[in-house]
C-alpha cells in the first residue's frame, strides 16, 4: 500500500488552529444592548430592512439591535417551547401561533396582562377581541397578536370567463356548480384543496352552519352540517371537480396549480393574492382574484372563515422582559401595524384595514376586514390536537375518496376524537 | 442460448438505466429548475427548451444573505468535525490494530453499538446540557458532535485499514529507535492515507448534509445551509421555488463534485477489509 499523499504535521496543525479559531469567532454588535427573538421569517421582513426598519426610531431610541432567529412554523413552536422549558432563555421575545396554548404551554409564558396595566399598548381595544381571546389563557393574556392569515376562497378570473362564467360564486351551491363546469370543460380542475389540512373540511363544514370543534370543546356540533359538507366533498370528487391526486395534494400545490391555471378555485390566506399573482411566477398575474368563502343558501349563520392568527409572547424564563415589552408594544403599535400591513402582514388591528394607504395599496383589504370580523381559528388549543385532527382528516379523506360514507366518517370521528379532547 | 444472453444484457442495461434515472433525475431537476423562469418552473407539460435566467439567484443574494453566512459555517464545521473525527478515529483504529486485549475487544461491539442509536434520543437530553455550558449555537458544539458521532464508524474502518499494514514496518522502525507516536504519524499515517481520506469524505457528506443536530443545537450564529433551506419551503408565506432550487444548486454542488472526485476513496472505505482473509 503506497500513497503520495503528504500531511506535514505543521500544515494540520495550522489547518486545526485556523478551524478552532474560526468556531469561536461571532458576530459583534455595535448597539450596547441585544434582544434576541424567535420568529418565523416572515415576521421579521415585514418590518422592512435598511431605511425601511419600521423599528428604526426604536432601536436608536433604546441602543438595541434584534437579533432574529428565524424557522419555519413547526420548528419555531418546537424550539419556543424547548426554550421557554429551561432554567433560563436568552430568546426574550417569541411568536406563537394561536392553536398553540394550551393551559400547560401558557405557564411557560409571561402573563401579559400587568405590563399591559403598567406600560400600555396604544389603543388595545383596536386589536380584534377574538384574537386576544384566542391568547387568553386561563384568565391570563400571554401573548399580544400581531398577524392574522385569513381564509379566502381564489378564483382564475380569465378561466371562469373561458367557461362562461361571469361572476365568482355568492354561495358553496354556486361553488359546486360553477366548479363542475370549469372540469368537464377540460380546461382545468374545478377547485384544488389539500388533504393534509382540516381548514378545509372545516371550512365547508361552516359553509353549512356546523364545525367540527367549538370554542366550547364540543365535537360536531352539528353533526347533519358536518355530514352535508362531507357528502359535498365527496360529490366534487366524484364529479372531477376535485383532482384524482386529491388524497396527496398539499399545500403548496394549490399555489402551484393556481398559478399555472390547473385549477379555478382554491382557499388560501388572503395574503396569497401577492403571490398568486406575482408575474415571475404566476401564468395569470393579476387574474387571481379573492373572496369570502360563501356560505350555504341553507346556512342561516354568516359564514364563519377559519383564521390563524400569531402572537408575541414572553417566555417566562427570559432575561429581559422589560425590553422585551417594549419591543412588543412598539411592534403593535398602529403606526406600525400599518407598516407590517404594507409589506403583506394581515392585520391584528381592525382599524388598519380602513387606513386609505393600506387599500389603495390592497383592495382586497376591505373584503379581508368583513370576512375577518366572523372568522375563527380551526379549532381551539388542547393537548391531544395534532391527534385529533391527524384522526379527523383520516375520516374526512376515506369519505371522500368514497370508502365510506359521510355517516360512518362522522360516526369514526365521534369515537375517535371523542376521548382526545379535553374532560 | 445467444439470444438468451442478448435479453440478459438488455434487461441489465434497462435496469441500470433505470436506477440512473431514479438517483440523478432529481439533481437535474433542481439545477435545471434553479435557470428556468419562475412560471416556466412547473409548467404542463414540462419545457424542456428554455432561454436560462439567473434570476433565481439574484434573488437568493438579495432576499436570503443568510444563506452564505451559512454556506460558510457549513464548510467550517464540516472541516472542523472532519479534523477531528479523523484524528480520533486514526489513533484509535491504530491502537484496536496493534493491541488485543478482552477489554478492547468488548469495547469494539460497544462502538458499533452507540452508532446504532438513533440521534434524537441522544439529542433531546443534550439540550439543556449544551445550553448549561453555554456552546449552544457555537460551531465547536456541532464540530464535536458531527466527530463523535462517526468515530465509532471511523475507528472500524481504520482499523480495517490499518491491519492490512504488516506489523514488521512497526517493528523495523522500532528497532531504529521510533516511539509508538513517531511509528503512528511517521509509518502508518502515511500508508493508511486512503483510509484517512475514505473517513473524512464520510464525515464531510454526513457533516454537510445533517440537519437534525444543527436544529437543535444553532440559532443564529451557527446555523447551517440546511437549516436556512428548510425554511425556504416555507409554509406562511409559501415556496419561492426557482430560489429554492438555486440555494439546493447551491448547497448540493460542492459537495457533489467532491463525491465524484473522491469517488474511489468512497469505494475504498466501503469495500475495506472485504477480501481479508
Amino acid at each position: 500500500m503506497t500513497s503520495h499523499l503528504k500531511l506535514t504535521r505543521r500544515a494540520f496543525l495550522a489547518g486545526t488552529a485556523a478551524v478552532g479559531a474560526l468556531s469561536f469567532s461571532g458576530p459583534s454588535f455595535a448597539a450596547s444592548k441585544t434582544l434576541n427573538v424567535l420568529s418565523h421569517r416572515v415576521h421579521q421582513t415585514s418590518l422592512g430592512e435598511g431605511d425601511n426598519d419600521a423599528l428604526k426610531d426604536w432601536k436608536a431610541a433604546n441602543d438595541v439591535e434584534i437579533n432574529w432567529t428565524t424557522f419555519d412554523s413547526n420548528p419555531l413552536m418546537d424550539r419556543l417551547f424547548r426554550e421557554a422549558s429551561l432554567s433560563s432563555t436568552d430568546f426574550s421575545v417569541g411568536y406563537m401561533v394561536d392553536n398553540r396554548p394550551t393551559s400547560e404551554i401558557a405557564k411557560l409564558f409571561e402573563p401579559l396582562g400587568p405590563w399591559q396595566e403598567k406600560d400600555p399598548i396604544e389603543a388595545f381595544d383596536d386589536i380584534a377581541p377574538g384574537l386576544v381571546q384566542g391568547m387568553t389563557i386561563d384568565g391570563n393574556l400571554i401573548g399580544i397578536p400581531v398577524r392574522t392569515a385569513t381564509q379566502a376562497l381564489f378564483y382564475n378570473e380569465q378561466l371562469l370567463e373561458e367557461a362562461g362564467i361571469s361572476a365568482p360564486p355568492a354561495t358553496l351551491e354556486e361553488l359546486v356548480e360553477k366548479a363542475k363546469k370549469i372540469s368537464d370543460s377540460g380546461k382545468a380542475t374545478g377547485i384544488i384543496l389539500a388533504s393534509d389540512l382540516a381548514v378545509f373540511p372545516v371550512m365547508f363544514a361552516r359553509a353549512y352552519g356546523g364545525d367540527f370543534i367549538n370554542k366550547e370543546f364540543k365535537l360536531l356540533p352539528d353533526k347533519a352540517a358536518m355530514e352535508k359538507a362531507l357528502t359535498t366533498l365527496a360529490q366534487m370528487f366524484k364529479d372531477g371537480s376535485l383532482p384524482k391526486s386529491y388524497a396527496t395534494t398539499k399545500n403548496d400545490d394549490q399555489v402551484t396549480w393556481m398559478q399555472q391555471g390547473r385549477a379555478a378555485f382554491t382557499v388560501l390566506p388572503f395574503a396569497r393574492a401577492a403571490q398568486l399573482n406575482n408575474a415571475e411566477q404566476s401564468k395569470y398575474p393579476g387574474k387571481i382574484k379573492a373572496i369570502g368563502f360563501p356560505a350555504s343558501k341553507e346556512s342561516t349563520v354568516p359564514m364563519a372563515s377559519v383564521v390563524e392568527a400569531w402572537a408575541m409572547v414572553i417566555p417566562a424564563n427570559a432575561k429581559d422582559k422589560e425590553l422585551a415589552w417594549s419591543f412588543i408594544k412598539e411592534v403593535s403599535s398602529k403606526k406600525n401595524t400599518l407598516a407590517m400591513a404594507l409589506n403583506g402582514n394581515g392585520p391584528a388591528r381592525v382599524s388598519t384595514f380602513g387606513e386609505a394607504e393600506l387599500t389603495a395599496k390592497n383592495p382586497l383589504a376591505a373584503v379581508e376586514a368583513e370576512v375577518l370580523a366572523h372568522a375563527r381559528g380551526a379549532f381551539p388549543p388542547f393537548p391531544e390536537a395534532a391527534r385529533a385532527q391527524a384522526l379527523f382528516l383520516e375520516e374526512v379523506q376515506l369519505a371522500v375518496l368514497g370508502r365510506k360514507s359521510p355517516a360512518d366518517a362522522i360516526a369514526a370521528i365521534e369515537s375517535r376524537v371523542g376521548p382526545l379532547l379535553p374532560a | 442460448m445467444h439470444r438468451k444472453r442478448l435479453l440478459i444484457n438488455v434487461l441489465k442495461t434497462i435496469a441500470v438505466l433505470a436506477i440512473l434515472v431514479w438517483s440523478l433525475f432529481p439533481i437535474f431537476f433542481i439545477v435545471v429548475s434553479s435557470l428556468k423562469a419562475g412560471h416556466d418552473i412547473f409548467a404542463v407539460p414540462t419545457k424542456w427548451f428554455f432561454e436560462p435566467t439567473v434570476q433565481h439567484y439574484q434573488k437568493l443574494v438579495s432576499a436570503w444573505p443568510t444563506f452564505f453566512s451559512s454556506l460558510w459555517n457549513s464548510t467550517v464545521i464540516t472541516a472542523g468535525a472532519t479534523a477531528l473525527a479523523v484524528i480520533a478515529s486514526t489513533t484509535a483504529g491504530y491502537v484496536y490494530s496493534r493491541y488485543n486485549s478482552r477489554l478492547l475487544n468488548a469495547s469494539i461491539v460497544y462502538l458499533i453499538g452507540v452508532r446504532l442509536i438513533p440521534p434524537i434520543v441522544v439529542t433531546l437530553p443534550l439540550f439543556p446540557i449544551v445550553n448549561w455550558l453555554g456552546i449552544n449555537d457555537t460551531h465547536f458544539v456541532l464540530i464535536v458532535l458531527y466527530a463523535t458521532f462517526f468515530v465509532s464508524l471511523g475507528t472500524v474502518l481504520m482499523r480495517t485499514f490499518i491491519d492490512q499494514i504488516p506489523r514488521e514496518l512497526d517493528e523495523a522502525a522500532a528497532i531504529d529507535g521510533a516511539t509508538r507516536s513517531t511509528v503512528l504519524r511517521r509509518v502508518i499515517v502515511p500508508l493508511a492515507a486512503p483510509g484517512i481520506i475514505a473517513v473524512a469524505v464520510f464525515v464531510i457528506v454526513y457533516a454537510w448534509n445533517e440537519f437534525l443536530f444543527a436544529f437543535i443545537f444553532t440559532a443564529t450564529r451557527a446555523k447551517t445551509a440546511p437549516l436556512v433551506i428548510s425554511e425556504m419551503i416555507g409554509s406562511i408565506d409559501g415556496v419561492d421555488w426557482g430560489v429554492l432550487f438555486a440555494a439546493s444548486t447551491l448547497q448540493l454542488l460542492p459537495i457533489l463534485l467532491f463525491v465524484v472526485f473522491m469517488n474511489r476513496y468512497l469505494v475504498a472505505g466501503l469495500t475495506a477489509g472485504a477480501t481479508k482473509g
